[in-house]
């Protein structure tokens, strides 16, 4: 009888707890933030956008940064407030930030957070090609208010890549293996920059069509790419450049054709390091054989 | 219980320890807030952002971790003391691997589409709830529930859960996976107050009950035959033990994540300190339970600030050294 009893005055709390619950409202106070103003006090967890940030001129107002934040080297002074995936609250608390930019990797719980407390939270979805690139750039500049600043950035990218384009002509185009990982091997898939990257540089990704990036290496065999292209994890990059020389079936390797690529550059661009990046790539593929 | 006086002198140092460690973990952290200040900022209604970080951030912390660590340490000691079995943890009858594949599903079915954040911990209790099932039911027949049997099948299930885990991540997407593997590191920082609450208040609850069977539990550590000609009802006791360990920890696991350690290294830390007697047992494990969480989850947030490392890193490693050393230095046997 006493459990009996217990247990319905359990329910009874609990639900009378449940009801009392949604209590997000009394967090949200809403900041009466100047629509016209710009935000004066950013916190960036996406490298990228602290990169985005400095070209657009707005470097001055980014008070808290990520400890992967490396460029420029002027973001490298700034305050950090933890790593990507783990961003420290108590720390964006105390710089009091008019604006937080975060991505689908920042962690959930850290971002429902702030936004309890009515830090205004903006989340960036990961761009995948180009076009994505630009459109998460374009809303950046509209909300710390530069937007003519970010589409004149976006023109210039444009048509940059449009004249690379034209200055190919109708060279061929090499069959290329992009390793973004070992052990599984890893590659990119046909929704990724690295794709986007290799079409732009008139390369054929020789795994557009894999559904998930672990890709096995008797498969690279028989695709047979003229290229391999490895992203560089420190000196992993050289150790599976060893692995590849013992392939000697592989176009790539018998002509010597394996390059390493800065991990950075190639996976979180903005759009003036993604022409940069296409430049570079074009004259791997492209340059003096 | 050879002296009981003295371990009732131990329930109050360890909840002296307790109201230490909570203030402790409020006036530490990546922001540094001098202590005065913090009396300052908990007496005055001011607007600052330090006091956000004490009320908002670190407060609720220590509220979690006082349900999480206390509930675990109870389902352990309960648990442990009616399978008699030293290796009994709340994880062991397959819980935590029940809860465990339900957030992972979820996180790969995409379920926070349609429910939001409380997705989360939702999947995760009925996960946890789909294994105390089965092996509830597995596990009773006609003869009543039988331990050995409990046991084993709860073991089982832990395995099959941990490769059905495997599965779902070897098949998911980078995105996902990194999702999965932080939720089964496990951690306190928990945005939503009203899941804090519940976890609070569920291994608050379950305390009391285990409290209350307490005598029984000590019958019963003579054997299951003993007990019974002492009066105790244990078929019924058995199957109350089981439920409220499982929900508790179910609780716990839900909100939480898979924090290990402390239902396996607090109930026989605590053994060590005040015997035996469940009466008090459960009572100091509570109370040890939730201190230790809370230490370990400070040592974690502050070690290498503004990062945080899991609070599953340091629980492991300090429960492991202090636990090895008290055996090292008493003659102690289950």
């Amino acid at each position: 009888m006493k459990i009996r009893f217990m247990v319905s005055v359990f329910f009874v709390l609990l639900l009378s707890n449940a009801f009392s619950a949604p209590s997000d409202a009394e967090d949200h106070r809403g900041n009466p933030q100047d629509i016209f103003r710009p935000p004066q006090r950013i916190v960036s967890l996406v490298p990228a956008v602290t990169e985005e940030l400095f070209l657009l001129g707005m470097g001055d107002s980014i008070v808290g940064v990520t400890v992967y934040c490396q460029r420029p080297p002027e973001a490298q002074v700034k305050e950090k407030v933890g790593t990507v995936i783990d961003a420290n609250v108590e720390k964006i608390i105390e710089l009091s930030p008019d604006l937080v930019i975060a991505s689908p990797l920042s962690g959930r719980r850290q971002t429902r957070k702030l936004q309890r407390l009515a830090i205004n939270v903006e989340v960036f979805d990961e761009a995948v090609d180009f076009k994505g690139l630009c459109e998460n750039f374009l809303r950046l500049s509209r909300l710390v208010k530069k937007e003519e600043e970010g589409r004149k950035v976006i023109r210039e990218a444009k048509r940059d890549l449009k004249s690379i384009s034209e200055s190919l002509g109708a060279s061929s185009s090499p069959r290329v293996f992009v390793q973004i990982g070992a052990n599984p091997l890893f590659t990119a898939k046909g929704e990724s920059f690295i794709n986007d990257l290799v079409e732009r540089a008139r390369g054929i990704n020789i795994a557009k069509d894999a559904t998930n990036g672990i890709f096995s290496r008797e498969e690279v065999i028989e695709r047979n790419p003229d290229i391999i292209l490895i992203a560089t994890m420190g000196i992993i990059a050289e150790k599976e450049k060893e692995v590849w020389l013992r392939y000697q079936e592989i176009n790539a390797v018998n002509k010597g054709r394996i390059f390493t690529i800065d991990s950075n550059r190639v996976c979180s661009p903005t759009p003036v390091s993604f022409v940069d990046t296409v430049k570079e790539l074009v004259e791997l593929f492209h340059g003096e054989q | 219980m050879e002296s009981s006086r003295g371990n009732i002198g131990w329930v109050f140092l360890l909840m002296a320890i307790l109201l230490a460690v909570m203030l402790f973990s409020l006036a530490v952290g990546a922001v540094e807030i001098p202590i005065r200040r913090i009396f300052y900022l908990l007496t005055e209604n001011c607007e600052s952002p330090e006091r956000a970080i004490l009320l908002k951030v670190r407060l609720p912390r220590i509220f979690l971790g006082l349900g999480v660590g206390g509930g675990l340490a109870i389902s352990g000691v309960i648990l442990q003391g009616m399978l008699r079995n030293p290796l009994v943890e709340p994880y062991t009858l397959g819980i935590s691997g029940g809860a465990a594949l339900g957030v992972c599903l979820n996180i790969v079915l995409g379920g926070s589409a349609i429910l939001g954040s409380l997705s989360t911990p939702l999947s995760g209790f009925l996960g946890a709830l789909g294994v105390i099932f089965f092996v509830y039911t597995i596990s009773s027949s006609r003869g009543g529930m039988r331990l050995s049997r409990l046991l084993l099948i709860g073991v089982m299930v832990s395995f099959m859960a941990s490769s059905l885990i495997m599965l779902v991540m070897a098949l998911s997407e980078t995105r996902d996976l990194h999702g999965i593997i932080f939720w089964i590191m496990g951690s306190l920082e928990e945005p939503n107050p009203w899941l804090i609450k519940t976890a609070l208040f569920v291994s608050v609850f379950g305390a009391v009950i285990s409290f209350i069977y307490s005598a029984d539990l000590n019958a019963l550590s003579l054997g299951e035959e003993e007990a019974f000609h002492l009066g105790v009802r244990v078929e019924r006791m058995k199957r109350i033990i089981f439920v409220i360990a499982s929900v508790v920890t179910g609780c716990c696991v839900a909100v939480s994540g898979v924090i290990g350690f402390i239902g396996l290294v607090v109930p026989h830390l605590m053994r060590l300190l005040v015997g035996g007697d469940h009466r008090i047992l459960v009572v100091a494990s509570f109370i040890s339970g939730a201190a230790f969480l809370i230490l370990c989850d400070t040592v974690a947030r502050i070690i290498i600030a503004p990062m945080e490392l899991p609070v599953g890193v340091i629980t492991g490693l300090v429960g492991g050294v202090l636990f090895i050393y008290a055996l090292s230095r008493k003659d102690y046997s289950f």
